[in-house]
């Protein structure tokens, strides 16, 4: 009951810091989930459906990517960023944007392998039902989008757990500014270094509740999408 | 006239379908026999064009919008049984003319149902009616009532001889039934080891075939 109310008094008390820590967090996942599913789905889809030359040499590529270590890839992102790289002109560095950047690129091959296996197990009896009434080209991409809807949705819950969840890319390249970059996950590695574990845990258990809630209104969806 | 010349197609240094020449009557019904693995739907996928052979030549066939082809497992979407069929019409009459050939199949009333969630014989219906839904000059039927009860078997049979005689148009399509390629075929092309080794009227396979192994196939089959 302690720990409750301490939750209680945490997200409605006077310090804005835990409210703004969640909307953080929900911004750089939301919107990096849907980037990642943006580019992610129909690449993989495109990758699952057809049989091209440079099919295993693009699988191998994006397998490899989904190995990256997240520090790699926020290590990448900060070069880029960096006042002095390539991309330093945009001042992006240490801004959810940028969290959001390094999110989408440890994501986004994760939404591709997920949605090339899944669309590959049918795509032998799919491509030669459409071909056989005169359907190919993109009418047929839209069909495999159609028709895989219900598993596209639970490899965007999967991808927006990972970025939740996600702490070493987006310390480093938001640099867990209070107010500004904080997400839950490197507030709750700083709560933790400062010794100030009953808020590391409350925070976690938040990240958890979020979690749930998003599954619970995911799964009502896959539902009501079933029966329709 | 469909022409097939210097066909070969080899999987893993394995020859599954060769055909030297093989000519096909325009307006004719045309059944396909042969045991598992006789080539039967590679020669198919091969005329339906969803198989490409790397060397010969085929000729004659009509545009692709003139030809239909059933696989033997047609996938069913997760749509409604409705919209399988209407993905293959385009135009302002498309929802009439999926409605029209589900009914012919006798699935007039499923048309809200999932396709995923259909039987396997309701699946090859569904499959047909997709196939039906635009006129075809030429229908290429893998195994076509495989999984259908008999009663769906007599109303696909009827259904195509009605299609034939209408469009006067081709007619491919393969069997394991021997009653269908007497109801259904003008000629039967019997394989093996990826050969046409035999054609002629259902008859003259069954009465009096040519070669052994034709022969021996047939022993197995009660008319």
């Amino acid at each position: 009951m302690e720990l409750i109310k301490q939750i209680i008094d945490l997200i409605f008390g006077p310090d804005p810091e835990l409210r703004q820590i969640i909307l953080v967090t929900l911004r750089m996942s939301l919107f990096s989930t849907l980037i990642s599913s943006i580019l992610g789905i129909p690449f993989g889809v495109v990758l699952g459906a057809n049989d091209f030359r440079a099919k295993a040499v693009i699988s191998r590529v994006v397998n490899t990517l989904l190995g990256l270590p997240p520090v790699v890839g926020g290590l990448i992102v900060l070069m880029l960023l960096s006042r002095s790289g390539p991309l330093g002109s945009l001042r992006l560095l240490y801004t959810v944007n940028a969290m959001v950047i390094a999110q989408v690129i440890l994501i986004t091959p994760f939404v591709i392998a997920m949605t090339a296996n899944v669309v590959g197990v049918s795509s032998q009896s799919i491509n030669e039902t459409l071909a056989g009434v005169g359907i190919g080209g993109w009418r047929r991409i839209k069909y495999y989008l159609l028709d895989f809807r219900i598993p596209f949705i639970s490899i965007v819950l999967a991808a927006f757990g990972r970025s939740i969840a996600e702490v070493g890319a987006v310390q480093m390249v938001g640099g867990n500014v209070q107010y500004k970059t904080r997400v839950m996950t490197t507030a709750i590695m700083m709560q933790t270094n400062m010794g100030r574990f009953e808020f590391a845990i409350t925070l976690g258990i938040l990240l958890l509740l979020i979690s749930f809630l998003v599954n619970s209104l995911v799964n009502r969806i896959q539902k009501a999408t079933e029966h329709d | 006239m469909i022409r097939l010349n210097d066909i070969k197609v080899e999987v893993k240094n394995r020859t599954i379908l060769d055909i030297p020449e093989l000519e096909l009557a325009k307006g004719k019904r045309y059944g396909v026999i042969g045991e598992n693995g006789s080539g039967k739907t590679t020669l198919l996928r091969i005329i339906a064009g969803t198989l490409v052979s790397n060397n010969g030549q085929l000729k004659g066939l009509p545009s692709k919008g003139e030809m239909g082809y059933l696989p033997q497992s047609p996938y069913a979407f997760s749509l409604s049984v409705l919209e399988n069929v209407k993905m293959a019409v385009l135009g302002e009459n498309s929802e009439q003319s999926a409605k029209t050939a589900l009914e012919k199949v006798g699935m007039g009333a499923l048309l809200k149902s999932r396709g995923n969630r259909l039987s396997g014989g309701e699946r090859q219906r569904m499959g047909l009616a997709r196939v039906l839904a635009l006129p075809r000059s030429l229908l290429i039927l893998d195994e076509p009532s495989s999984a259908t009860d008999i009663r769906g078997t007599n109303l696909i049979e009827a259904l195509l001889l009605d299609w034939h005689r209408e469009s006067q148009g081709t007619l491919i399509f393969s069997t394991h039934s021997p009653a269908q390629v007497v109801r259904l075929a003008d000629e039967v092309l019997f394989m093996d080891k990826g050969r046409v080794i035999e054609r002629g009227s259902p008859r003259e396979i069954f009465d009096s075939p040519v070669n052994e192994e034709t022969r021996s196939f047939l022993s197995h089959w009660k008319l």
